[in-house]
């Protein structure tokens, strides 16, 4: 692209401005399907755990493309684009399913787990005649692989030939919190929630990013303090700024000088079933949630004890997908399992806490409707870009609109 | 009155409670010890144990209610519930019903939308007040939720 499409110049300030385009232009938004998803990054594509037996197989998404997760008979995980080699056809329309072979029903071309075309109706004509020609390679027109990297319980995938490892993709640093929750332990699946929301997808990374929004939007997280900025907190980064590990303690119902500040708090609000909050500490170390973006598609969620991925598809520049999968460990008690079940009441479509998150984003994206000359501001903390040691910053904002314009070249 | 009688005087009572923004009146349409579930189609064919919601009792419920009238911050709209083919068979003490629902969701500045469709699985008691749920299993076919459910199903 030569040319610019979109409306104006990155703002002067920098990185403490971002400019409305970025969430709304067209241009821009295929320019991420290109140079983002199908570049050179992992995508989040299942948890181990959904797919247990050779044959169990998974839709999934890269970017916008459908992508099938299979486990071979040999138990090794691997990924093709769900689409037939003949003529294009959805291969599978389930969300998941068991298979010994897949069979478009279009031709009955028909593949084996690792994706070989194995053969279709009439290959050697009717009646001698018709049929393929002798020299049509079956080796040639198999299911389109995509690479796939499997580490302890959850399984990507990359349509770039040159991304590196996911070890090295995701950096040491971030690779010790990713190890946190999937520390090796079988994972156990609770359950899927899946909505569309109209709004740009970057904005729930951000949402995910930005520390200060979770100590005022959320009465729920405000005033049990589960997540807020006078509760000792870190945010890390890895040095392209686009992963992220907020991490902090709960805090108590009290009045403070950072809850003074927050109109969410509510100093008399009391539950009535008080078991929605009975959080036990399951990790080693101080922090009672980490919430963490692993660029691009992925939000790793440990809040107390909800469990979850959030994959994100991207829909156009006005509309997203988020899948969330909630997992606990095979290891679970009853107790446990009832205990993250009853916590999930937080999180998901419905949830106490992210039905706002949901919906203050699809508001900005109703803010940002022919306002693309205009530009959101992140200079709560200044203007740098460090790792800090509390959470009254937009520095995971600033790092990750760095690390975007890099990768976008904007 | 007849049993589909009673079953419709009662789901046009709890349609007009939520419809109606009387959510602080959902709670008492259940008598303890309850559970109230809104599941997808999708955990509940694979036997998944996750809800979009969850409450385990009257206290649970009563919590719900007040974060959605008073807490949580969402865009204003209207809600209407349709609750039709509604069945209902005595079994035990109580009553066992089945209905179909749909919600439709009104923004300001867009179209109604359905919200979602799906269908109760109900286990409902007699009271002095009328029925009441003992249990209300909410089974969501929807399978992208547009947005959020902000209030119950």
């Amino acid at each position: 692209m030569n040319e610019r499409a979109w409306a104006a110049a990155w703002p002067t300030e920098g990185d403490a401005r971002v400019p409305y385009w970025v969430y709304t232009d067209e241009a821009v938004y295929r320019r991420e399907l290109e140079r983002i998803f199908e570049g050179p990054t992992w995508s989040y594509l299942a948890l181990d755990c959904e797919l247990p037996k050779p044959g169990d197989w998974k839709r999934s998404w890269i970017g916008e493309k459908s992508v099938l997760v299979v486990r071979g008979e040999d138990g090794v995980v691997r990924g093709f684009l769900n689409r037939c080699a003949h003529r294009g056809v959805q291969l599978c329309q389930e969300a998941s399913g068991h298979a010994r072979q897949f069979r478009c029903p279009y031709h009955q071309w028909t593949y084996d787990l690792d994706g070989r075309l194995m053969g279709m109706p009439f290959r050697n004509g009717v009646k001698g005649v018709g049929g393929m020609p002798a020299e049509f390679d079956f080796s040639q027109h198999g299911l389109t692989p995509i690479r796939i990297a499997a580490r302890r319980g959850a399984v990507f995938g990359s349509l770039d030939a040159g991304t590196p490892s996911l070890e090295d993709y995701l950096g040491e640093k971030m690779l010790a919190f990713y190890d946190r929750v999937f520390d090796g332990r079988e994972l156990r699946l609770l359950g899927y929630s899946r909505q569309r929301l109209r709004a740009n997808w970057k904005l729930i990374l951000e949402n995910i990013k930005d520390t200060c929004h979770a100590s005022l939007l959320h009465v729920f997280f405000v005033t049990f303090g589960l997540f807020r900025v006078d509760n000792p907190s870190k945010v890390r980064m890895d040095e392209t700024g686009l992963h992220t590990a907020l991490i902090s303690e709960r805090g108590k119902q009290e009045l403070n000088e950072g809850t003074r500040q927050m109109h969410s708090f509510k100093q008399q609000l009391a539950l009535q079933d008080p078991r929605l909050l009975d959080t036990v500490r399951e990790f080693p170390g101080d922090a009672t949630v980490i919430m963490h973006t692993f660029w691009p598609n992925l939000i790793l969620q440990q809040q107390s004890n909800t469990l979850a991925t959030r994959q994100i598809v991207p829909r156009g520049p006005h509309e997203f997908d988020l899948h969330w999968t909630f997992f606990g460990y095979a290891t679970d008690d009853e107790e446990m399992t009832r205990r993250r079940l009853r916590q999930a009441n937080l999180m998901g479509p419905g949830g106490l806490v992210s039905m706002d998150d949901g919906e203050i984003i699809e508001r900005a994206q109703h803010g940002f409707a022919a306002a693309a000359d205009a530009a959101g501001i992140n200079e709560m903390g200044g203007r740098d870009y460090a790792d800090c040691d509390h959470m009254v910053t937009d520095v995971a904002l600033r790092a990750f609109y760095r690390g975007y314009r890099n990768v976008m070249d904007l | 009155m007849s049993l589909r009688e009673e079953l419709e005087e009662f789901y046009a009572e709890y349609s007009e409670v939520i419809d109606g923004g009387a959510l602080e009146r959902w709670p008492e349409l259940f008598v303890e010890p309850c559970l109230y579930r809104v599941v997808s189609k999708e955990n509940h064919d694979m036997g998944l144990p996750l809800s979009l919601m969850l409450c385990e009792s009257v206290g649970m419920l009563k919590d719900r209610a007040h974060a959605s009238k008073e807490l949580n911050v969402y865009a204003p709209r209207a809600w209407r519930h349709s609750i039709t083919q509604i069945r209902g068979r005595e079994e035990g003490e109580g009553i066992s019903a089945r209905a179909n629902f749909v919600v439709f969701e009104t923004l300001l500045d867009q179209h109604t939308r359905i919200l979602c469709a799906g269908r109760y699985l109900d286990r409902l008691v007699r009271t002095e007040a009328g029925l009441r749920l003992r249990e209300k299993i909410c089974v969501y076919d929807t399978a992208l939720i547009p947005g959020s459910i902000v209030m119950p199903l």
